[in-house]
């Protein structure tokens, strides 16, 4: 095979690669603004589906929970996750047992994740709803807030807290001044991280909500609409939904590639 | 005598089975510009951190103007420390890094500002207050590390290898211009140190650490000129060493040849000693001096200020290095294989045991 040749061969290979990938969504774009919302014919373009998400009380209602679900955990998730990383840092030669058992949440299909806090919730005889959903939702963000303020610690230059110490500041201040602002692109890349997870979080959310339709949240809404057919509202939701997390997860990783300052 | 400002009484760091410092006292007054002075592992880090406060000695006491320190956190310290990576805030700029100390103390805002800004003079940083410290250069960052732990006018300020991370022409306008800011401030500095050289120009005394012990302490001419056993002569500077043995009131070199040399008073007849002499005592031609051998240069070095030459001669089999300033050598064509002949007085050797 000449070289000519297989170039082509794997740009046909990448094409057809991205094509797998970006035809469905595209697909799903393009049918959002399809006036007729029918997905057999193109009958024009038009936005008349996502106003008539707006008038939809059960998606604002939807969208307003996931809203605050994600709000809630990301930031309980990435205060309790941060100082969560900077201990464990400090005390990294205390070995990997720690490790093992941060990471668990991430790796743990969430099925089993969604089963076990269900059971552990009915132990304690906690009545669900939202705020089970935000606890839930907490804990797997929690491990991955963790794990991106962990990658940046690794080089972090821990004179400086000593410099700060020595300066005369208490821990607290030193936390304050010092650590939190040079952690704070990693910090703010885990956060959004963890806002993303959460918004299109779906098993967990359906495990750990309560009955009714006060912890309804988008993705669950969505699943319930489907049962009836995918409507063009559910593709102009799909969209806005997958929007919001490209950017988010757009901006943490920008964050997460910033070099510290002084570096 | 006056209380000394700092007294360390037999300090010993312990890290499990490892003695870091064992047995440390020393005494360093008001003013001094202190260096301890050792290799890598030989405890002078950890004897640093001791007074800074960031380990706490296995037993022994720090005083400081007669309060035990020990067990203060170095946050209540009045001693401030300038770490050898610089340790400067990457978030905040030259002004606030060098304010921080001092915001530490709740003084009141118009007075920390004005004694960043006599600090930021002081170090002539003036121009780049607000640059961040990945803006300045190596030689800046270390004037900011400087500025920022000098501000809060110590009463002790130790100096972790304060040099280490800057090229050979600028430690050297560095090392001056420490010790003139240590002359102005008044205050006392103690610096750690591999460096010998570093030492010698800049303290005022100097302690010799070797396996977490004081090996030697006083001025640098009393430690370069009378070091105290082998490991220091050979530590500090060149030493050229002559495996030799007593005989008879005097020393009997390797090929049976007698150096002249001031022997210590425990020494008898046929101890195995080393005779010492530094380089630049050696002197050419010198019939008339004390001690006299000749050798056969085998390799030749230009400095500029001074030459060196490496002889082999019948007294060691290490060669033996001659360090002759510019005037000396001048009119001498030196050429490798030339055979030449060296003297030096009595009173120039040192003599060690082995």
């Amino acid at each position: 095979m000449t070289n000519r040749s297989s170039l082509r061969l794997m740009l046909l290979i990448l094409s057809a690669t991205f094509a797998f990938l970006y035809i469905p969504i595209s697909v799903l774009f393009a049918l959002s603004f399809n006036a007729s919302g029918l997905p057999t014919a193109w009958t024009g373009f038009s936005t008349h589906w996502y106003a008539a998400l707006i008038t939809n009380s059960d998606i604002l209602s939807a969208a307003l929970n996931t809203l605050v679900v994600a709000a809630t955990s990301t930031l309980s998730a990435t205060l309790l996750g941060t100082l969560l990383a900077i201990g464990v840092e400090i005390r990294r030669r205390k070995g990997h047992f720690l490790e093992t058992l941060i990471f668990a949440p991430m790796i743990i299909p969430d099925i089993v994740l969604a089963i076990a806090l269900l059971s552990f919730f009915s132990m304690l005889d906690l009545r669900m709803g939202l705020h089970t959903i935000i606890i839930s939702h907490t804990v797997f963000n929690l491990a991955f807030v963790c794990a991106v303020v962990r990658a940046r610690l690794k080089n972090f230059d821990w004179s400086i807290v000593e410099a700060s110490t020595d300066l005369g500041a208490t821990t607290s201040v030193t936390l304050r001044r010092v650590i939190f602002p040079v952690l704070m692109p990693a910090v703010a890349s885990g956060a959004l991280l963890a806002f993303t997870l959460s918004i299109d979080e779906f098993i967990i959310a359906y495990f750990t909500a309560g009955p009714g339709r006060d912890s309804i949240t988008l993705p669950m809404q969505i699943f319930s609409m489907i049962r009836f057919g995918v409507t063009p509202e559910i593709n102009a939701l799909a969209v806005l939904v997958m929007t919001l997390s490209v950017v988010a997860l757009a901006i943490s990783q920008r964050l997460n590639r910033g070099r510290l300052p002084g570096q | 005598m006056t209380r000394p400002l700092l007294s360390l009484a037999n300090i010993e760091k312990r890290f499990g089975e490892l003695r870091a410092v064992n047995g440390v006292t020393l005494d360093i007054h008001e003013n001094e510009f202190f260096a301890l002075l050792g290799a890598s592992g030989s405890g002078k880090t950890t004897l640093l951190r001791m007074l800074a406060g960031f380990e706490i000695p296995s037993s022994g006491s720090i005083l400081l103007d007669g309060r035990d320190i020990s067990q203060v956190p170095p946050n209540h310290r009045p001693v401030n420390l300038m770490f050898q990576s610089y340790a400067l805030f990457p978030h905040m700029s030259v002004a606030q890094n060098i304010a921080y100390g001092l915001e530490m103390e709740r003084l009141p805002r118009s007075e920390i500002n004005q004694r960043v800004d006599e600090m930021l003079s002081t170090i002539q940083l003036a121009h780049l207050a607000e640059r961040k410290p990945h803006q300045l250069s190596g030689g800046q960052q270390q004037r900011v590390a400087l500025g920022r732990a000098l501000v809060k006018r110590p009463r002790l300020l130790l100096l972790d290898e304060p040099l280490g991370a800057l090229d050979k022409k600028l430690r050297g306008e560095m090392q001056l211009e420490l010790k003139h800011i240590q002359n102005t401030f008044g205050i006392t500095f103690i610096v750690v140190t591999h460096d010998q050289e570093e030492a010698l120009v800049m303290a005022d005394r100097i302690a010799i650490l070797k396996d977490g012990a004081l090996l030697q302490c006083g001025s640098p001419r009393d430690i370069y000129e009378y070091p105290i056993d082998r490991f220091a002569a050979d530590f500090i500077g060149i030493m050229n060493f002559l495996p030799s043995r007593v005989d008879a009131g005097a020393l009997s070199a390797a090929d049976g040849s007698r150096i002249s040399a001031p022997l210590p008073g425990d020494l008898k007849s046929g101890d195995n000693v080393l005779a010492a002499v530094r380089p630049e005592r050696l002197r050419l031609g010198a019939a008339d001096a004390d001690n006299c051998l000749s050798g056969q240069i085998r390799a030749m070095a230009y400095h500029g200020l001074d030459l060196h030459l490496h002889l082999d001669t019948s007294l060691s089999s290490q060669p033996l290095m001659v360090r002759l300033t510019a005037d000396a050598a001048e009119g001498h064509p030196f050429a490798v294989g030339e055979k030449v002949t060296v003297g030096w007085s009595a009173q120039d050797t040192r003599v060690f045991t082995i």
